[in-house]
């Protein structure tokens, strides 16, 4: 089977193609963003003192100037570190799913209090939380934790509000992260409505969804504008966790968002177990292209399977009240997607040269717009 | 002897986690498993959950709620809200509760402390108290998260439930309460002095200072703290956390 | 397999959690026939002295299964709290015979302004010395402690490990093949893990 000959992609991910050099198209995708942001050179280092700058300017006479999101991870942790460096007076924000591992908790803690930070924080009623989740499992989906994404994203866009704030802070990194493969991955808050309504059974009272009407809100009549300043500065997750970890005590959880329960269970076990889907290509991938990890010692950790957690499945059937028959069926019953629900997604295709603008404008996250303006690679066909 | 106990009091509302403010409105915090967890992980002292409304909406205990904490706890745990009779008492205790929590039974079932005690040994029953001062500068004891007035004074009441064979005193300051201004310095002391068992401060904890004082000044035994542990800090957002252990060594001994 | 002895007093629960989460093999038995065949035993209790005995008796035939298992077989029995109470010769809690499985009595704190009773919180071991049951402890272990009464040895080669409240007190006992902890270690975080894990290995 083909795989890339600069990171470990295969020719099984949705979308891909190979050069003459057997080099994939999204590695090509990273040096093309490398190239426009110019990240980690001078010319991108300018670009982001203007726009911090801008967000200076932006937050005179607040309280904070900008908000960032934070989950106890490495790439959040950091920002708040950074912002503070660069000056600026950030509020964290944090939505708590209610499945938080100490490790996030802890890291949230340390980071904010040694920095002197304020955090504001979410708590979506937990009953809810788990409904959504259970929702999720029975109707054979892999999107299992999109509650959380939506839900993130939502908080911190209506924090911002409150506080007046136009500027969001992410801590998203290309490089060291890649960008996700289109895969059959989808979330939107129509596809959360429609699955909730079929499989739910705890009224949404509290779950902060993120409806379009709320984006179009945010996003016209608020103008908030989503900034990542991993894209123009250099950044290796090593040495900013080795930063973390000397100016502030935070502690590595070991795995690309394993600090939340629910997102751990999302990787580690359902998606490899019921859907085939190993996500840990995503990061490896991404250090390989940054040279932190040979292509060879990629390629192996990614051939061992995953080792699931029995401990965390039980968690999983207690909290979610799931027996171990009903578990089973779950975990080997049929699979959908999200095409077998209503979701925005024809919606967000026919706005496609909106959202580019839009995007353009800094309004939307270009990578929004990437992944959810197209049909999906396998649509195609 | 170690370094004084420090003891996160979580409110309980049938199956989530809140805190309240002077007894008055709460706000919701989150999952009770989940934070035990975490508590778990942070090594605390000790655990303390009332289920505060229980009694006033006529729920008994929710003991699959109470199992589940159980089962992940590896420190002690105790448990209050509607607990009527020696029957609840004992079978929280055996699911893996040290102590069971008394506070409006007392009134109308005091007999219900020494039956309890009797069997499990007083060490396992600790007798809550609700107080606040009236207008005459004198603290009256409530009931009923805080909805009823008792006609008994705090002291009096105080020596009354250790005559009764309580283990424990837990005394919850309700004007002090979700402040973050301090415990309620003076009526802890004046029921410390009055009795021979363990006194648990209460309500009003904003600092380790605060909790340095009322162990000082007024010889409480141990602290109960509530929206320290929920919080980040006084006005912000909800963060399961504990003050940090080498602090706490350090100013409380 | 250890046997934890349901005589209608302790925390089952907790110690049952505890060794499942070390991944040591436990039930719970009341049954006498079953105690019998038992290979290692854990003889919990919380409560007081008198009332626990009187469960113990009530059981028929117990108390001789117990002394067969202990005495003659040499089973290995761990006491927890009151359980470590249980087997000394008497209390002066209360007027009926212990186990009388290790020589000592079990006496009460006496209460004063300094000290409240019962003592209740976490507190430091100080190795007398070694035993398997102890084994590896880190120096600074802490253990949970509710109790108002303590034990007092006859021989000192029993005394494993000792805190203090007031006063010095027997906090780990051993003879031979008989072990008592004063402290909860099923309450006790890491501390009390490797001190069940120790036993489960013995």
């Amino acid at each position: 089977m083909k795989i890339c000959t600069r990171c470990i992609y295969d020719a099984t991910i949705p979308g891909i193609s190979f050069d003459e050099q057997g080099v994939c198209s999204y590695c090509k995708q990273v040096d093309d963003l490398s190239k426009i942001y110019q990240t980690g050179l001078p010319e991108g280092e300018k670009k982001f003192q203007q726009i911090i700058l801008e967000i200076k300017n932006a937050g005179r006479g607040k309280k904070y100037d900008c908000v960032i999101g934070v989950s106890g991870g490495t790439d959040s942790s950091f920002l708040l570190l950074k912002a503070l460096e660069w000056g600026l007076r950030p509020l964290a924000v944090h939505y708590d799913n209610t499945w938080n591992s100490a490790i996030a908790s802890e890291n949230i803690r340390k980071v904010t209090n040694k920095l002197k930070i304020d955090l504001s924080t979410y708590v979506v009623d937990n009953k809810e939380a788990d409904d959504i989740f259970r929702s999720f499992l029975l109707a054979g989906v892999p999107e299992f934790d999109a509650s959380t994404d939506i839900g993130f994203v939502q908080v911190l866009r209506s924090t911002a509000a409150k506080y007046k704030i136009k500027h969001i802070l992410e801590g998203h990194s290309f490089k060291a992260e890649g960008i996700s493969p289109q895969g059959k991955n989808y979330f939107d808050g129509k596809y959360i409505e429609s699955i909730h309504r079929q499989y739910g059974k705890v009224k949404m009272k509290t779950f902060p969804n993120l409806t379009f009407f709320q984006f179009m809100k945010w996003v016209l009549i608020y103008r908030q504008q989503f900034i990542r300043p991993l894209w123009y500065i250099e950044y290796s997750k090593p040495e900013a966790r080795k930063i973390l970890e000397e100016s502030t005590g935070w502690a590595y959880y070991g795995g690309h968002h394993l600090e939340n329960r629910a997102t751990s269970f999302l990787h580690t076990v359902y998606n490899p177990q019921k859907f085939d889907i190993d996500n840990r290509n995503w990061s490896l991938a991404a250090e390989v292209r940054s040279g932190i990890l040979p292509r060879e010692e990629a390629l192996k950790i990614y051939n061992t399977p995953i080792v699931p957690d029995p401990e965390l499945i039980m968690y999983i059937k207690k909290r979610l009240d799931i027996s171990d028959n009903d578990y089973n069926a779950i975990m080997t019953g049929p699979k959908r997607s999200f095409r077998n629900f209503k979701t925005y997604k024809k919606r967000f295709e026919r706005l496609r040269l909106f959202f580019y603008l839009l995007a353009k404008g800094n309004l939307v996250p270009m990578s929004f717009y990437l992944k959810y303006c197209f049909p999906l690679s396998d649509e195609k066909k | 002897m170690l370094r004084t106990r420090v003891i996160p009091c979580l409110q309980l509302v049938n199956e989530s986690l809140v805190k309240s403010v002077k007894f008055g409105k709460y706000h919701y915090i989150g999952d009770p498993i989940n934070t035990v967890r975490i508590f778990n992980e942070l090594e605390v002292d000790e655990l303390c959950f009332l289920d505060i409304r229980a009694t006033l909406e006529k729920r008994p205990p929710n003991f699959e709620i109470l199992h589940q904490i159980a089962e992940e706890c590896f420190m002690p745990l105790s448990y209050g809200g509607a607990i009527k009779d020696a029957i609840t008492a004992q079978k929280i205790l055996s699911i893996g509760f040290e102590k069971i929590v008394i506070n409006t039974a007392a009134f109308s079932n005091p007999l219900l402390i020494s039956e309890i005690a009797s069997h499990s040994g007083s060490q396992s029953v600790m007798c809550s108290m609700d107080v606040r001062k009236n207008i005459w500068g004198k603290y009256e004891v409530c009931s009923h998260d805080g909805t009823k007035k008792e006609t008994v004074n705090a002291v009096e009441w105080a020596i009354k439930l250790e005559q009764l064979g309580a283990g424990e005193l837990l005394v919850t300051s309700m004007d002090k309460e979700g402040t973050w201004s301090g415990y309620d310095v003076a009526v802890t002391k004046s029921i410390a002095n009055a009795v021979n068992i363990p006194v648990i401060a209460n309500g009003g904890a904003g600092s380790i200072q605060d909790m340095a004082d009322v162990l000082r000044f007024a010889g409480a035994s141990a602290v109960g703290v509530g929206s320290m542990v929920v919080y980040q800090k006084k006005g912000m957002g909800v963060l399961i956390n504990f003050p940090d252990k080498d602090q706490l060594n350090h100013i409380l001994k | 397999m250890i046997t934890i002895i349901n005589y209608g007093m302790g925390n089952l629960g907790s110690i049952l959690n505890m060794f499942k989460r070390i991944g040591a093999e436990a039930q719970v038995c009341d049954k006498v026939e079953e105690i019998a065949k038992a290979e290692k035993l854990l003889l919990p209790g919380v409560g007081a002295f008198d009332a626990a005995i009187k469960c113990i008796d009530s059981i028929v035939g117990l108390r001789d299964v117990l002394n067969m298992k202990v005495q003659v077989e040499k089973v290995p029995l761990l006491g927890i709290c009151l359980g470590m109470q249980l087997i000394t010769d008497n209390s002066e809690e209360g007027n009926l015979p212990g186990l009388g499985f290790i020589t000592g009595k079990t006496l009460r704190f006496e209460a004063n302004d300094e000290l409240k009773v019962p003592h209740m919180g976490w507190n430091l071991v100080k190795e007398i010395r070694k035993s398997p049951l102890t084994k590896d402890l880190q120096e600074d272990s802490r253990f949970y402690f509710v109790h108002s009464y303590y034990v007092k040895v006859e021989q000192s080669e029993c005394q494993i490990m000792t805190s203090k409240y007031g006063k010095d007190f027997d906090s780990v006992i051993q003879k031979d093949n008989i072990f008592g902890a004063q402290f909860h270690p099923e309450k006790s975080h890491k501390f009390g893990m490797k001190l069940l894990e120790n036993f489960a290995r013995i």
